[in-house]
C-alpha cells in the first residue's frame, strides 16, 4: 500500500498493510534541508523540497503544506516576523478595534502573493506526491480568522462585548475564506486541516462555540469543495467535540494527547476518522524509546479501531526534535503490523 | 446569594455589565477599599481554584474576569487620586513575553490580577530580550521577574534570562518566575529553562510573586 491508499482504506475501515503514521512535519522540512525558515515560507519551490526531503527521511503517511497562520494575517496588513526555529509570528496585528473592519480590504486569494505562496506549494507538492501521499493543508476556523488581523485579545472583546460587530466582522471573512480554501483544493490539497481555537473549551464555552462557532463553521463546510479535519489546537477538545459532529465535509478529528481516545470515538461516531498521539511540544523531550513506547500504548488502545491515525496532536513536530523520535512513531506502528479489523 | 457567587456567576455568562453593577451596588454601602479585598480578591482566587481543579472557566471567561478587574481598579484608582488614599503598592516587579514570543494576553492578564493585589508592575511588553529584563529589575529594585511564554521554542529562550541574573551575581536577589500555556502541557519545563517557580494560570501568579518575593528577602538577609 501507498500512503494514499493507507489513508483511503482507514477511511473506509478496510485492512492495512499497518497503521497510518501522520506526524505533522511542516516545519521539520526545513531543518532536513537546511533552509533558513523565511526562505522556507516564503518561497514554494524551499517549501516543497523540505516536504520531499521528509518523505525521504520519514516516510509519513501525510505531507503537510505550511502551518504558517502569521502569513495569512500578514495578507490582512499584519506585521510578520521570521524566526529561527519556529513558523513565523505575527509582531503587530493590522487593526485594533472592530470599527477598523469596515475600512479594511480583504485580501483576494486569487493574487495576494502571501496567498498564493500557499496555492504554489500545494501544486508543486501535488504534482510530485499526489497519487502516492495525501497533502493536508492547515488553516484555522474562520471564527479564528479575525485573531490573525486584530489580535487575540480585541477579538475576545468584540465577540465577547459587542456581538453584532463580531458579525459584520465573520459577514467579510467568511466570503474571502470559502475562497481560500477552495483555491487550496483546487490547488491539490487532499484535505484541509482546521484547528478549532474558537471551539476550544481551554478558549470559549460551550454556548459561545453553540451561538457563534458552530453555525459560521455550518455556513463555510456547506460551501466547500473538499474533506475537513477538525483539530484540537493544542489543547483537550473532548468537553466540545459533541458540538463539532454532523456537519456534512467533516472527514477526520484529530484530539490531543490529554483527551481519552475511547470517549472521543464515542462522540465522533464510528465511522469518522480519528487521529490521536503524543504531543509535538514533548516529543522532542522524550526519548525515541518513551516516543515508541508511548506510541505503542496508543495503538494497542486502539487495536480494534479501524479508523484511526497515529498522529501528533499540538501544532508542527518541534525543530529540536530528534529524528530518531519521528522514526519511532512508524516503528510502533510498524511492530503492530497489519490491521485486520 | 454571597456576592462572591453571584459575581462567579455573572462571569461565568460573561456580564461584564452585570458583574460591574453587582460591584457598584456593594461598593456604595461598604466603600470601594473594602471591595478588593473582601469580594474582588476572594472571588479571583475561588475563580481560579475552579478553573484548575474542574477546567470549567474558559479563557473568555477569565479574560471577563480580567476586565471587571481592570473596571475596578480605575474606579479604585479614580477615588485614591481624590483622598490621597490606600495602602503603598507591593513591588516594583518586572513582566514581559521573552524574545521572540508575541502571545501578549496571558501576559497582561497576569498584570491585571497583579495589580489587583497591589503589585506595581512593570510591563515590557512582547519579544523582550533577557538583558533587558535585569536591566530594568535592577534600574527599579525588583525582586521578581516574570517572564511568559508561548511556545516551546520560545520557553527556552528564557534560560537566557536565568544565564543574565545569573551573570550579573543576582542569583536569589533576582528571582525568576515563568509560565505560558506550553509550561501547563510540559512539566518539569519551568526548572528546565531555571524557572525559581511558576502558576498554572494567571491567576496564581500573585500568590507565586508573594513568595517569590519572599525567598528574595530571605536570600539577602542571609547573604
Amino acid at each position: 500500500m501507498n500512503s494514499m491508499e493507507r489513508l483511503q482504506a482507514t477511511l473506509a475501515g478496510k485492512p492495512l498493510d499497518r497503521r497510518a503514521i501522520a506526524p505533522v512535519l511542516g516545519l521539520y522540512g526545513a531543518r532536513l534541508t537546511n533552509c533558513p525558515l523565511e526562505r522556507y515560507y516564503t518561497d514554494p519551490v524551499a517549501y516543497a523540497l523540505g516536504q520531499a526531503a521528509v518523505r525521504e527521511t520519514f516516510q509519513p503517511d501525510v505531507l503537510c503544506a505550511p502551518l504558517a497562520f502569521a502569513s495569512i494575517g500578514a495578507a490582512f496588513g499584519s506585521e510578520l516576523v521570521f524566526l529561527d526555529t519556529e513558523a513565523p509570528n505575527l509582531r503587530r496585528p493590522a487593526i485594533q478595534t472592530v470599527e477598523e473592519w469596515d475600512a479594511l480590504v480583504v485580501p483576494d486569494p486569487d493574487t495576494h502573493p502571501r496567498l498564493l505562496y500557499f496555492r504554489d506549494v500545494l501544486r508543486l507538492m501535488a504534482a510530485e506526491h499526489k497519487n502516492e501521499i495525501p497533502i493536508a493543508m492547515v488553516v484555522p476556523i474562520p471564527a479564528d480568522i479575525p485573531e490573525l488581523v486584530m489580535g487575540l485579545e480585541s477579538w475576545l472583546e468584540t465577540v465577547l462585548f459587542d456581538p453584532a460587530g463580531a458579525r459584520r466582522v465573520m459577514d467579510k471573512v467568511i466570503p474571502f475564506y470559502v475562497r481560500l480554501i477552495n483555491g487550496f483544493f483546487a490547488a491539490g490539497a487532499t484535505f484541509v486541516v482546521m484547528p478549532c481555537g474558537f471551539a476550544s473549551p481551554a478558549i470559549v464555552t460551550r454556548e459561545i462555540v453553540t451561538n457563534f462557532t458552530r453555525p459560521i463553521l455550518a455556513q463555510v463546510l456547506a460551501q466547500l469543495c473538499g474533506p475537513v479535519v477538525l483539530h484540537n489546537v493544542g489543547a483537550p477538545i473532548l468537553a466540545h467535540l459533541d458540538l463539532l459532529t454532523g456537519f456534512p465535509s467533516v472527514a477526520a478529528y484529530i484530539v490531543d494527547q490529554r483527551d481519552d481516545l475511547a470517549q472521543a470515538r464515542a462522540v465522533i461516531g464510528l465511522d469518522s476518522v480519528l487521529f490521536g498521539g503524543l504531543d509535538c511540544a514533548n516529543l522532542g523531550r522524550m526519548t525515541a524509546t518513551e516516543v515508541e513506547d508511548g506510541c505503542r500504548a496508543i495503538l494497542e488502545e486502539r487495536r480494534h479501531d479501524a479508523h484511526f491515525v497515529l498522529g501528533t496532536s499540538g501544532p508542527d513536530v518541534a525543530w529540536n526534535t530528534p529524528p530518531e523520535n519521528i522514526h519511532a512513531m512508524r516503528k510502533a506502528a510498524e511492530s503492530f503490523g497489519r490491521i485486520d479489523v | 446569594m454571597d456576592i462572591k457567587q453571584s459575581l462567579i456567576g455573572r462571569i461565568h455568562l460573561g456580564d461584564r455589565v452585570g458583574a460591574n453593577a453587582l460591584l457598584d451596588a456593594w461598593a456604595s454601602e461598604h466603600g470601594y477599599e473594602r471591595l478588593l479585598a473582601e469580594v474582588l480578591d476572594p472571588t479571583l482566587i475561588l475563580i481560579g481554584e475552579e478553573w484548575r481543579s474542574s477546567g470549567t472557566f474558559t479563557l473568555a471567561q477569565v479574560y471577563v474576569a480580567a476586565k471587571v478587574t481592570e473596571d475596578v481598579l480605575g474606579k479604585i484608582a479614580d477615588r485614591r487620586k481624590s483622598t490621597s488614599e490606600g495602602q503603598p503598592p507591593k513591588g516594583p516587579v518586572v513582566i514581559g513575553n521573552i524574545e521572540e514570543d508575541f502571545h501578549a494576553l496571558g501576559r497582561r492578564m497576569v498584570g491585571t490580577f497583579l495589580r489587583a493585589e497591589g503589585w506595581l508592575v512593570h510591563d515590557l511588553g512582547n519579544d523582550v530580550p533577557a538583558a533587558l529584563f535585569v536591566d530594568k529589575a535592577q534600574e527599579i529594585g525588583a525582586r521578581v521577574i516574570g517572564v511568559s511564554a508561548m511556545m516551546m521554542t520560545t520557553a527556552r529562550n528564557i534560560k537566557r534570562v536565568r544565564e543574565e541574573i545569573d551573570r550579573r551575581g543576582l542569583t536569589g536577589r533576582i528571582q525568576l518566575a515563568v509560565g505560558g500555556a506550553v509550561f501547563r502541557v510540559c512539566p518539569g519545563l519551568a526548572e528546565e529553562v531555571g524557572g525559581d517557580g511558576t502558576a498554572p494560570d494567571a491567576l496564581g501568579v500573585a500568590g507565586l510573586f508573594d513568595r517569590l518575593w519572599e525567598q528574595s528577602v530571605r536570600k539577602e538577609a542571609g547573604a
